[in-house]
């Protein structure tokens, strides 16, 4: 996997505690002072939120599809 | 369908969504409209609070919140029950009806530099059906990427794993100009 995916990974696993502790601390120091890590977190964790909603639509229509065959 | 709750559900919900959810709505979705019809509700009001118990049902599976102590459906019942209450609340309050019960239920309030659901949503849609499956299956639906993997056509679980974090980084940088933006004042 090349480097940047390594990343998106480590932080997905730092954002779901899945680090060793020496890890989580490594990264939490890490987005103390680098700004670029900070901005890529915030865009991940936002990323998370864009597709719980698009989740959420799917399954909203995935259940109108199922009320309209059953009971429509 | 038996009764008491089933240890497999979670797996069963993940693993085979379209039956199972059918079967629990078959099976509940009469319940709550006779419920919510005998208390002056429509129909159609039944529907909207059982889409949105089904939501959270799911949402709270999924991520492994739920101990099932009673059957399924009287779980369900009893979010419907409380939905309906809130509603009827409402109503008499005079306040208009919300599009999603789940989303103000579950969602802590958004602060005023939070970009809007339908723009974020926007950004996955414009993944394309690959990445927008593969992301929404993997991180919503809670699929395993062995799953994944067979739907996509994937030759093992590295290449799928792979697939996903590009997805994923595609995404990032699209709503990560968002988040720029919107720290412009």
């Amino acid at each position: 996997m090349r480097p940047e995916l390594k990343e998106v990974q480590l932080l997905e696993a730092y954002l779901q505690g899945r680090l060793t502790e020496e890890q989580q601390l490594d990264v939490a120091v890490r987005l103390l002072w680098d700004q670029d890590w900070q901005q890529k977190l915030a865009a991940q964790k936002r990323a998370y939120q864009a597709l719980r909603l698009a989740g959420r639509q799917q399954l909203r229509r995935e259940l109108d599809a199922l009320y309209v065959r059953l009971f429509g | 369908m038996n009764a008491t709750p089933s240890l497999s559900m979670d797996v069963a919900l993940i693993t085979d969504r379209d039956r199972t959810l059918e079967r629990i709505y078959a099976k509940t979705f009469p319940m709550v409209r006779h419920y919510v019809k005998e208390r002056g509700g429509t129909t159609e009001d039944a529907k909207d609070i059982f889409h949105e118990a089904m939501i959270l049902f799911y949402e709270k599976t999924v991520q492994e919140q739920l101990t099932l102590t009673s059957s399924v459906s009287t779980y369900l019942m009893g979010i419907c029950k409380n939905l309906w209450r809130q509603e009827l609340d409402k109503r008499t309050r005079q306040l208009p009806l919300t599009e999603s019960q789940a989303e103000t239920v579950w969602e802590p309030p958004t602060g005023g530099e939070e970009p809007a659901p339908l723009k974020l949503m926007t950004f996955v849609e414009q993944l394309g059906d690959t990445c927008k499956s593969i992301l929404v299956s993997f991180y919503y639906f809670g699929q395993r990427l062995e799953q994944i993997a067979a739907q996509h056509g994937y030759q093992n679980i590295r290449t799928a794993t792979v697939q996903k974090y590009k997805c994923l980084e595609r995404l990032r940088k699209a709503v990560g100009h968002l988040s720029i933006e919107n720290f412009k004042p």
